[in-house]
């Protein structure tokens, strides 16, 4: 430990803050662990690992995972070690993409509502109420039907059913901190709204927002290869995982089991470590963002 | 009310959204211009938005939930005819689930062992992570493929096997009524594999909320009182703590009808189950969506119906509420 005022480098300070935060928190280091195996195996993998994911080889067809195909060649012949590196990195992209955004308007939604109150609040929560109705599958599912087949409209459809349960959550840690004596103190020494709520409410909502958002990429994730499963989302011949499991299940009756079951062992266990870093920072959306926000925690 | 007023009207805006034109979809890609402005007559199209969603309202109120234009009948009957599969399916999944994670947390809580805990919380884990039609996948591989104990996806019953006597639409009841055990036990082995596979996230969901609830009973001091009274510590946890940690639960059955909503689309998919799941799949493919837009509805429906019966419930249970507040 460092006195105050003696300095310390800065590499070695991070160095052993990360390592306590890995003993304090050892099942959502664990997640983060996982998640960036895979992105690692999703952007490096193909500097090591050459094959062209789209380039069709027909001799080479429903090849067993061996040397020279570590994964297998699909029903065209493509390499399903390459197209599962190329769909690691579309998924997670898409899902990363997906999270950022459904939470910057689902907060923004959320904190509006609780900061205003009255009128605003309900008629919005009243909306967000109504996305909720919806299994969030069947919502992502109408959007993207509606939009026409693709991932554009798969991701937006997938965003579009995240919003309600950030907007739900930000509302309700808004009205908690605003009811905290210092935003009290705040307001009574005359601080200006904006500075009240960007300076002492929002920082405190962060916590619970970043676990959400955690669970919430698992979430998009699944949802985006379940949308490649049905057929809508992704389109062929790009690689995702969840079509690539579509792929798999004709052909896992006659044997060939290899083209669904890698691309779902990533799958899982990205999902699984998204679900372990939620559940290990604080189990706030642990249990899937269809339950921690509407019923509130589950501590 | 008004949230399922809200809802359907967001339902209706967004599959009117569909670029696509629902007479030139009707009548083909060879179809005349003045035919397809005819049948845009006939559907009510030509009419402003509002008036549209009148006419819809009010035809799915009347049971007129739209036309599948594929196989030629209407949505309703199709729905109908579907309903009882998924129903079977979903039944099954529930019980499973439910039975599994009373056992589990049970387990987990009372037998104070961290292998058998870590165990319990593992599988739950993956259950609530895991993609349904890949765990489904999964399991054809290994238990139809390699293992041969159980049937591929062919549906309900096997290949020549006639379903019994309808009387109340699920095979394995049926069958059971009739005395028909070969049906009986068909039926039932081609009801293993997606009904645990669809019971898997709801399986974990409960699980976590039961263990969470049971930790939280087990302190409490009447679990003592019995076990002062001659209870084992098991009986007392089965029979007193059990009941309790339930209540919260209760709360999330609307969630979980959600989720198997969502998860029977896609573990009927894989399962080739002739349920509503499937119905919505393929139409989906077929570009049929009025069938799609109807679904969405209906489990929209069936959601906030499930939420308001279990805070009907919520109140019959817990004696504790029927009282007024005291605070």
């Amino acid at each position: 430990m460092s006195l105050a005022g003696w300095p310390q480098s800065t590499a070695a300070s991070a160095i052993s803050q990360t390592r306590t935060f890995a003993t304090v928190h050892r099942e959502a280091s664990v997640g983060f662990g996982i998640i960036i195996l895979i992105a690692g195996f999703s952007w490096l993998g193909p500097q090591i690992w050459r094959p062209n994911p789209l380039a069709v080889s027909l001799t080479n067809s429903l090849l067993a995972p061996s040397a020279s195909h570590p994964f297998g060649t699909d029903d065209v012949g493509r390499d399903v070690l390459a197209r599962a590196m190329s769909a690691g990195q579309l998924d997670i992209l898409a899902a990363i993409a997906v999270t950022a955004v459904g939470g910057l308007v689902g907060m923004t939604i959320g904190a509006i509502a609780g900061l205003r109150g009255g009128v605003t609040d309900g008629t919005s929560m009243r909306l967000m109420d109504s996305l909720l109705a919806f299994p969030p599958l069947i919502l992502a599912l109408a959007v993207s039907v509606a939009l026409g087949a693709g991932t554009v409209s798969a991701a937006l459809g997938i965003t579009i059913s995240t919003v309600p349960f950030y907007a739900r959550l930000m509302r309700s840690e808004v009205l908690r901190v605003k009811a905290l004596p210092y935003v009290e103190a705040a307001v009574a020494s005359g601080g200006r709204p904006w500075r009240i709520v960007s300076r002492h409410i929002l920082p405190h909502t962060w916590q619970v927002m970043a676990i959400q958002a955690s669970s919430v990429v698992g979430y998009a994730v699944l949802t985006l290869a379940a949308l490649g499963f049905v057929g809508l989302g992704v389109q062929v011949p790009t690689p995702e995982w969840g079509t690539m499991i579509t792929a798999g299940l004709q052909y896992v009756l006659s044997g060939q089991w290899w083209m669904g079951v890698f691309p779902g062992v990533l799958l899982l266990m990205l999902v699984i470590g998204c679900n372990l870093v939620a559940d290990g920072l604080g189990g706030g959306g642990v249990a899937g963002v269809m339950t921690g926000s509407t019923r509130g925690p589950i501590e | 009310m008004i949230t399922l007023f809200i809802a359907s009207v967001a339902v209706f805006i967004i599959l009117r959204l569909l670029p696509a034109d629902p007479a030139r979809l009707i009548l083909g890609p060879l179809a005349s211009a003045a035919a397809i402005q005819h049948e845009r007559i006939a559907l009510g199209l030509n009419q402003p938005l509002d008036v549209q969603y009148f006419q819809y309202l009010t035809g799915f109120l009347h049971g007129n939930w739209g036309f599948d234009y594929g196989t030629g009948t209407p949505v309703l009957q199709e729905v109908i005819t579907r309903l009882p599969a998924s129903l079977e399916l979903g039944f099954y999944a529930m019980l499973s689930a439910v039975v599994g994670a009373v056992v589990a947390a049970v387990a987990s809580v009372g037998a104070r062992s961290r292998v058998v805990d870590s165990v319990c919380r593992a599988v739950a884990f993956v259950g609530l992570g895991s993609p349904p039609f890949w765990i489904g996948l999964m399991a054809l591989v290994l238990f139809a493929e390699y293992l041969h104990w159980l049937p591929g996806p062919v549906g309900r019953l096997g290949v020549g096997v006639s379903p019994p006597p309808t009387i109340t639409h699920f095979y394995t009841w049926d069958a059971l009524l009739a005395g028909q055990w070969g049906t009986f036990a068909n039926a039932v082995e081609h009801l293993v594999l997606p009904a645990l596979t669809l019971a898997l996230a709801p399986f974990g969901y409960i699980f976590r909320l039961l263990r969470h609830s049971l930790l939280e009973v087990s302190d409490e001091d009447f679990l003592l009182v019995c076990q002062g009274k001659g209870l084992t510590r098991w009986q007392a946890l089965i029979r007193h703590g059990v009941p309790n940690a339930l209540l919260p639960a209760l709360t999330a059955f609307g969630l979980l009808v959600a989720q198997l909503v969502a998860g029977s689309v896609l573990v009927e998919a894989v399962f080739n189950w002739p349920g509503v799941g499937q119905l919505v799949v393929n139409s989906v493919l077929a570009r049929e969506y009025g069938v799609v837009e109807a679904f969405v509805i209906l489990s929209a429906l069936a959601f906030i119906v499930v939420n308001l019966i279990v805070d009907a419930l919520y109140v019959v249970i817990d004696p504790r509420l029927r009282r007024p507040a005291t605070i």
